[in-house]
């Protein structure tokens, strides 16, 4: 065994009792000019970052290279150049970083003729755990796996096996958790209660990188998001403000209100839209001037007497975003 | 240790698939109708027993076993993604490959030992060194295959073509064909080892005593040291 045994308390308090929360601006998880290339393919290129606690999640469409910079960071696989650090250290040679490491991975595979709990207490055992039991109870307890968890693990749905990974990885109490598409094969109940679970990790401190390419998810996860394009760091940060920042792509809104033509008129000659679509009480807008038409409209609809009844963003959600930075 | 005893356990848990327990079974039973047969009605039933068991059993069989359950040690870990799991904890490579090496032998030596045990006593050539000879060749050549096997699972796609390909050019072919190539054959210490305890002229069996105990015990550390490196360096999927 190498190094020293954890200090943290075993998972039995699993997002409830650990350290308090780190400054928001400590870095748990740094990428710097990370590249990584498969022959003369490159699916990692440059990437620097780094992540703090809290869920961020990692986008990218099919063949971004999201995956494989997700395995870069966890140390399953060296980048070509760069380096990685997980808590101060190289996940690929450092046991200590390695030990604040939890991970779900991606892949299907899994000890199928293991129990669930020998699974998860073997990941207690090798991390050094100083109650290996009280841990793997208290982890599977937080992704509510119970019932016949002493069968093998290849007897049990998709959706068991799931939240077997997702105990074993919480079982040593990890400050960064690396999660790969972690509602897979989860129904609806259980993802709302896995998606809580993670936030009250997040919440108690711990650094929660989720993998996803289900975009409702991910807004669910928050607004934090780190978008790789063609292996490449597209951008990072809350999505809204991201969006913000996207001087290059009108905003959208529809503005509820009576006398559409005039106002559409006015916003048109005030220069706070630049395109309108109008109906009967629906103006379709697209503005380069989000700020100042959010500003004036009040007063555009007053002066015109016309009651204002919704104005509402239609690209401002994280699929409109997404569908700029990788477009 | 307990992390050494978890991986230990891990292994043998999930190398004894049904179908090896079966391949096992098959072989001993085939070994020892071989011996109670063709062996015991053999002209010199002694020396055709120990040919036996040089030529058949450390040349062929006892190979193929420990790359049978040997390559599938962490090499099944390998093929099924499931390496991660063990990879990504916070363990020393050299315990995680120890640990392999240790359970791969507690299977593959019972799984040499008792085909090679039944074709001598079905002959009922158990005197003049028979049987301490088969014992001790096949534990010191069962111990360095095995290392290397679980070496070889981690490191090729397919240990089994490539661990077969081996056996039967390299350990089968070459090593008896070139003098020179004799001196890196696992086989040949084992050869060695049998042809002293038995007093018999046997292919290949012409190294140190010293060797037959130190190249058998250097070849298995060396390949524990090497998957040690290799699960350092190794991507892992």
């Amino acid at each position: 065994m190498t190094g020293s045994p954890p200090t943290t308390p075993p998972v039995a308090d699993v997002g409830q009792q650990g350290p308090p929360p780190p400054p928001p601006t400590q870095a748990r998880v740094v990428a710097q000019g990370v590249s990584k290339a498969f022959g003369s393919l490159v699916a990692v290129s440059d990437v620097s970052f780094s992540i703090g606690p809290g869920i961020t999640a990692l986008l990218g469409p099919n063949g971004a290279g999201k995956s494989t910079l997700l395995r870069i960071l966890c140390g399953l696989s060296a980048p070509t150049t760069g380096r990685v650090l997980v808590a101060g250290g190289d996940p690929r040679t450092s046991a200590d970083a390695r030990r604040q490491i939890g991970l779900v991975p991606q892949q299907d595979g899994i000890f199928e003729r293991d129990s669930v709990r020998s699974f998860v207490r073997l990941g207690a055992v090798l991390s050094n755990v100083d109650d290996p039991t009280g841990a793997t109870d208290a982890a599977l307890t937080a992704v509510e796996l119970d019932g016949p968890i002493d069968r093998p693990l290849g007897a049990f749905s998709k959706g068991m096996r799931q939240r077997a990974k997702i105990a074993a990885a919480l079982v040593h109490n990890p400050g960064v958790l690396f999660l790969d598409e972690p509602l897979n094969g989860l129904d609806p109940k259980q993802r709302r209660s896995m998606i809580d679970l993670f936030h009250t990790l997040g919440e108690r401190g711990k650094t929660v990188v989720v993998s996803s390419h289900v975009l409702d998810e991910v807004e669910r996860f928050g607004s934090n998001v780190l978008v790789i394009a063609r292996g490449r760091l597209a951008a990072q940060g809350d999505f809204r403000a991201i969006r913000a920042l996207m001087n290059d792509q009108p905003l959208r809104f529809r503005v509820r209100c009576g006398h559409t033509r005039r106002v559409a008129a006015a916003l048109i000659a005030g220069e706070l839209a630049s395109g309108v679509t109008v109906a009967e009480d629906v103006i379709e807008l697209t503005t380069e001037n989000a700020p100042a038409l959010r500003a004036r409209l009040a007063h555009v609809c007053q002066h015109y007497d016309a009651r204002l009844h919704e104005c509402t963003p239609l690209d401002e959600d994280l699929e409109s975003v997404f569908r700029y930075l990788v477009a | 240790m307990s992390e050494f005893l978890a991986i230990y356990r891990l292994v043998i848990t999930h190398q004894l698939t049904r179908g090896r327990v079966v391949l096992i079974a098959v072989a001993i039973g085939a070994f020892a109708l071989l011996g109670a047969t063709v062996l015991r009605g053999a002209v010199d039933p002694f020396e055709a027993t120990i040919q036996f068991v040089s030529v058949v059993g450390l040349g062929l069989l006892l190979p193929v076993i420990s790359l049978l359950l040997g390559s599938a040690a962490m090499g099944d870990w390998y093929t099924d993604e499931t390496l991660v799991y063990v990879w990504l904890r916070p363990v020393r490579r050299t315990t995680v490959a120890c640990a392999a090496i240790a359970a791969a032998l507690t299977v593959t030596l019972p799984g040499n030992l008792l085909p090679m045990l039944a074709a001598v006593v079905a002959s009922g050539q158990t005197g003049d060194g028979a049987l301490i000879g088969t014992i001790s060749a096949t534990v010191m050549v069962t111990l360095a295959y095995t290392a290397v096997f679980v070496l070889l699972g981690i490191t090729v796609k397919r240990p089994l073509a490539i661990g077969l390909i081996y056996i039967f050019i390299w350990e089968f072919f070459v090593s008896r064909g070139a003098a020179g190539a004799a001196r890196l054959s696992i086989n040949s210490y084992g050869s060695t080892m049998l042809a002293r305890a038995t007093d018999l002229d046997l292919t290949l069996a012409d190294r140190a005593r010293w060797a037959t105990f130190v190249v058998p015990v250097g070849v298995a550390v060396v390949a524990a040291l090497l998957a040690s490196v290799r699960l350092q360096r190794m991507d892992v999927a």
